[in-house]
């Protein structure tokens, strides 16, 4: 795991990829830092909250090449030629791409120091906001790992990432889309039946949204559960990355 | 020492390997012969352990390549067609990071390279990009990287295809150097590179064995199908008449006649081509026929075939 790991990582400098991530990140957080500071509000949680949604560029920036360039240039046959496990490669790579995000957000942690000197304010609800965001981060890497298993071409790699993330991002509008369709299906039967079920529907969609997940973080709760489910889409994530690449070998095609 | 039997490998309804068995023993040199398309690469991967069989059994050294693959890949080296070379490396890097994979120890890490990288001869690039070596040092790299954690067994998938004659005789010998200490398969559809490094071979064709035998075997099978190319001036009917006389000629069948020059090319069937080609000359010279040249065919693949299914060799195993 530690080889994979090392190979990954260096490599993300070895090419552009590296740079170009951190240059993007570093760009956006000081642009939305800087917008806050100019106007002498700075809330480091917002801040965090709003890079969320360039997860939707950065992150497929980072993962598409993991696992797709392997394929293209033949280097995936020493994962199943040598005695590495496939889990250790999977887990190997997804260190590498979180360890990148984790130097990308040391923008973030220059920018509470210099609020902090300021004499801004760094509160529980920021921490518990970063706190969630780091986990995010996972989850959203490993669908972007995924991704990059299923293809031999980073841009196609790149594409699915996208539209995966962008999905998960829009969840909130989905659910409500979806459930007032389910209403006025409905509400030729019973209008105030009608009206449950399409909420029901709303909310159920709704409580899949990762963003909503982040909520609590920001008023100062701890949410287990809202850890729990991020970890556990992460995770089912690499399961499937795994499978993916397992299922290469049993290929009756 | 290797064994394989009854291997089975089918995409859909198209069977790509249809059963094939044999055995490579310790210390020898395997050669693979097929033309393309006929399962060579496949079956490599099966014994590699990078497709998996449908059905049939890879044992190396008393490991089953699926039950315990961790200590069955530990005794390979393998060389695929495409050597698995991360262009944006360093050769150093990458033969650290293949290091890492196989997890060779540190302290043995140091001294093994410094052998490898003496017997393939890269110590000249070790700190340059892989990307930027020329194909033969990057075909090296690979073998480099099969030779890592030392395996008793290296698998070779076409190693010498793409590169000039000159890198040809350096990896042939590299080859033969490493079969001291190695038992080796290589794959090739060229059966003369085969016969050169080879103990024994395995000819397979479309997913099937159609012989094994040893080079020494296979060449005395095949010299009853000899053939010559002589090119000469003289007369067409009459020269052919003549050469059929001579000791050791089955046939004799013009293939291109330049009536200009009065120059004629023939192919001829000879059992015994040493003895046959002093016959030839001397009947040239009798006849003041100038020979402009005489030289042996070497049977293609495609008459190693015909010649071994047509029945009179059979599969012999």
């Amino acid at each position: 795991m530690t080889a994979i790991f090392k190979r990954e990582f260096l490599s993300y400098f070895r090419s552009p990829v590296g740079y170009v991530a951190i240059a993007l990140f570093s760009f956006l957080s000081g642009f939305i830092f800087y917008s806050q500071f100019a106007v002498g509000t700075v809330d480091i949680a917002s801040e965090v909250i709003t890079l969320r949604s360039f997860f939707v560029v950065i992150v497929p920036i980072i993962t598409m090449g993991l696992l797709s360039e392997d394929k293209k240039r033949g280097t995936d046959i020493l994962y199943y030629t040598t005695p590495v496990n496939l889990f250790n490669v999977v887990a190997g790579k997804v260190l590498a791409a979180f360890a990148l995000y984790a130097i990308m957000f040391i923008n973030v942690i220059i920018h509470i120091i210099v609020t902090v000197n300021c004499g801004g304010v760094f509160g529980v609800g920021a921490m518990g906001t970063i706190i969630v965001f780091f986990f995010m981060a996972f989850m959203y890497i490993a669908i972007g790992l995924f991704a990059s298993a299923i293809t031999d071409s980073q841009i196609v790699s790149a594409i699915v990432a996208f539209v995966i993330i962008i999905i998960t991002q829009l969840l909130g509008t989905i659910g409500d889309y979806i459930g007032s369709a389910f209403t006025s299906i409905l509400s030729g039967i019973n209008s105030g039946f009608a009206q449950s079920v399409g909420n029901g529907i709303s909310k159920a969609i709704n409580w899949l949204d990762p963003f909503l997940k982040t909520q609590d973080f920001r008023l100062g709760i701890f949410s287990v559960s809202s850890l729990i489910y991020l970890v556990s889409v992460g995770i089912l994530f690499l399961y499937l990355t795994f499978r993916v690449l397992d299922k290469k070998r049993w290929s009756q095609n | 020492m290797i064994e394989i039997n009854n291997l089975v490998k089918s995409y859909g309804d198209k069977k790509a390997v249809k059963g094939i068995s044999f055995t490579v023993n310790d210390g020898e040199v395997l050669g693979f012969l097929g033309p393309n398309g006929a399962g060579k690469t496949t079956t490599m991967n099966i014994i590699t352990g990078y497709l998996s069989s449908t059905s049939g059994s890879v044992k190396v050294n008393g490991h089953d390549i699926l039950e315990e693959p961790e200590l069955a890949k530990k005794e390979i080296g393998y060389l695929p067609e495409n050597p698995p070379l991360y262009t944006d490396m360093t050769v150093k890097e990458y033969l650290n990071f293949i290091c890492d994979l196989k997890g060779v120890a540190k302290e043995k890490r140091k001294n093994q390279l410094e052998n490898i990288v003496a017997m393939v001869k890269i110590s000249d690039v070790y700190d340059r990009l892989i990307g930027n070596l020329s194909k033969g040092y990057k075909q090296r790299v690979g073998i480099a990287q099969a030779l890592v954690g030392n395996p008793s067994i290296l698998i070779l998938d076409e190693p010498t295809v793409g590169l000039d004659p000159n890198q040809i005789i350096e990896i042939r010998r590299l080859i033969k150097a490493l079969s001291r200490n190695h038992s080796v398969i290589i794959s090739s559809h060229i059966l003369s590179e085969i016969q050169e490094i080879a103990d024994r071979v395995v000819i397979i064709n479309r997913g099937k064995i159609a012989a094994i035998d040893t080079i020494s075997d296979l060449s005395k099978r095949l010299s009853g199908q000899s053939k010559l190319l002589l090119t000469f001036r003289g007369p067409v009917k009459d020269a052919i008449t003549k050469i059929r006389t001579v000791k050791g000629v089955s046939s004799a069948v013009s293939r291109v006649v330049d009536s200009k020059f009065s120059q004629i090319e023939l192919t001829i069937g000879a059992s015994d081509t040493t003895e046959t080609r002093v016959g030839i000359f001397n009947l040239m010279a009798r006849e003041g026929w100038p020979i402009l040249e005489l030289r042996s065919l070497d049977p293609s693949l495609e008459e190693v075939f015909l010649s071994i299914t047509s029945g009179k060799g059979g599969a012999k195993s």
